[in-house]
């Protein structure tokens, strides 16, 4: 009955219409990689959204294969990190996170104070450290924030710390006078949050 | 369902939370009434109907699922702008539209490209693609630092709490 049903989903990834934009070895490949994470209870849409990133920017059979196997293994690496109960977003965002070289101890840690869903934290951790913020700093950053913080003021601390780097701010610097000059007024869902328009940017 | 910061229920909240006017008599014929009641007698609900409350309540608690880690129901509406003057056509393409440039064409003012999109959460990548061509990153979103196939994209995050 196992094998009967792993053989079903074989065919539903093998036979996904969105695949058929790729040549026939690399939607074989992608599908296997796809079918082995399915198997182990990992997401498979990101994977196939990234194959699918690959042949949309044109890239070659074989790149497009290599990204999807080591998204595969970093989707296992931040299951292993947040538990088998982290959502699908949550971990894609730690992926970003992992590979934006914020430690799993670091993760482990975000999931042990912050009410899930963990994936705007975890976003904005990977996007810190994208902006140039060391990673130590920008996990010690959200860490402080994660307790108390909503999704929204974790946004507009990111936003925050990357105006102050534009305007030439040193990163690491940034991240630690935005994050005490917020530490005063956090509970009361300020400094960071504003009245935003709908809808809002990215 | 509402977003935080929505000026027309923020309207309404500060409505809300206006004092209202009171009797003045009010206070004292609550006390009389208070004073006049009887010995205080406890009333015990017919068992069917401490069952029927109680199980109103498991329902509600089951439907509501309070403890689900997902937060699916909770889309947020984005918008995307590039400005791009010299383009004849810019195409929006993400994780949320399967990376096909004809699902999300983005129309044009002046030279300013927008499109806005309803997303459930998650963190998506996404780039611009102008001119069916040339592929740029969103300058006013978070680049995708892990980009593997050689051009730019952004990531943008739909949170799913209050984002």
């Amino acid at each position: 009955m196992i094998i009967a049903a792993l053989l079903l989903v074989t065919q539903v990834v093998a036979q996904d219409p969105r695949l058929e934009r790729l040549d026939p070895d690399t939607r074989s490949a992608v599908a296997a990689v796809a079918d082995s994470a399915n198997g182990v209870g990992l997401p498979v849409e990101p994977i196939i959204q990234r194959a699918l990133e690959g042949a949309t920017k044109g890239a070659s059979g074989a790149r497009i294969v290599a990204a999807v196997r080591r998204l595969a293994v970093d989707l296992g690496t931040a299951r292993l990190t947040l538990g088998t109960s982290a959502s699908a977003p949550e971990l894609e965002a730690a992926v970003a996170a992992l590979r934006a070289g914020a430690t799993p101890q670091v993760l482990a840690h975000l999931r042990d104070v912050r009410r899930p869903p963990l994936t705007m934290a975890l976003s904005v951790l990977a996007d810190l450290v994208a902006s140039g913020v060391p990673a130590d700093s920008a996990g010690a950053a959200v860490l402080a924030l994660a307790p108390q913080a909503r999704d929204a003021d974790l946004v507009d601390f990111r936003r925050a710390v990357e105006r102050d780097i534009a305007l030439g701010a040193p990163p690491g610097a940034a991240t630690s006078v935005r994050l005490n000059a917020g530490a005063l007024d956090v509970s009361s869902g300020s400094p960071y949050s504003g009245n935003p328009a709908r809808p809002r940017r990215p | 369902m509402f977003e935080p910061g929505d000026e027309t229920v923020e309207r309404l909240i500060q409505h809300l939370r206006r004092p209202v006017a009171m009797d003045a008599g009010l206070d004292a014929r609550v006390m009389r009434e208070i004073a006049q009641a009887s010995s205080p007698r406890r009333r015990v609900w017919p068992l069917p109907w401490s069952v029927a409350a109680a199980a109103a309540v498991l329902g509600a608690v089951l439907v509501a699922r309070p403890w689900a880690r997902n937060a699916t129901s909770r889309a947020d509406t984005l918008q995307f702008v590039l400005i791009a003057p010299q383009a004849a056509s810019v195409s929006l393409v993400g994780d949320f539209n399967d990376w096909d440039p004809a699902r999300s064409p983005m129309q044009t003012a002046h030279g300013i490209w927008a499109t806005a999109l309803r997303l459930a959460p998650g963190r998506y990548r996404y780039a611009f693609l102008v001119n069916g061509v040339e592929w740029r990153a969103d300058p006013g979103a978070p680049a995708a630092k892990d980009d593997e196939f050689g051009t730019p994209s952004s990531v943008v995050t739909v949170g799913g709490r209050g984002s």
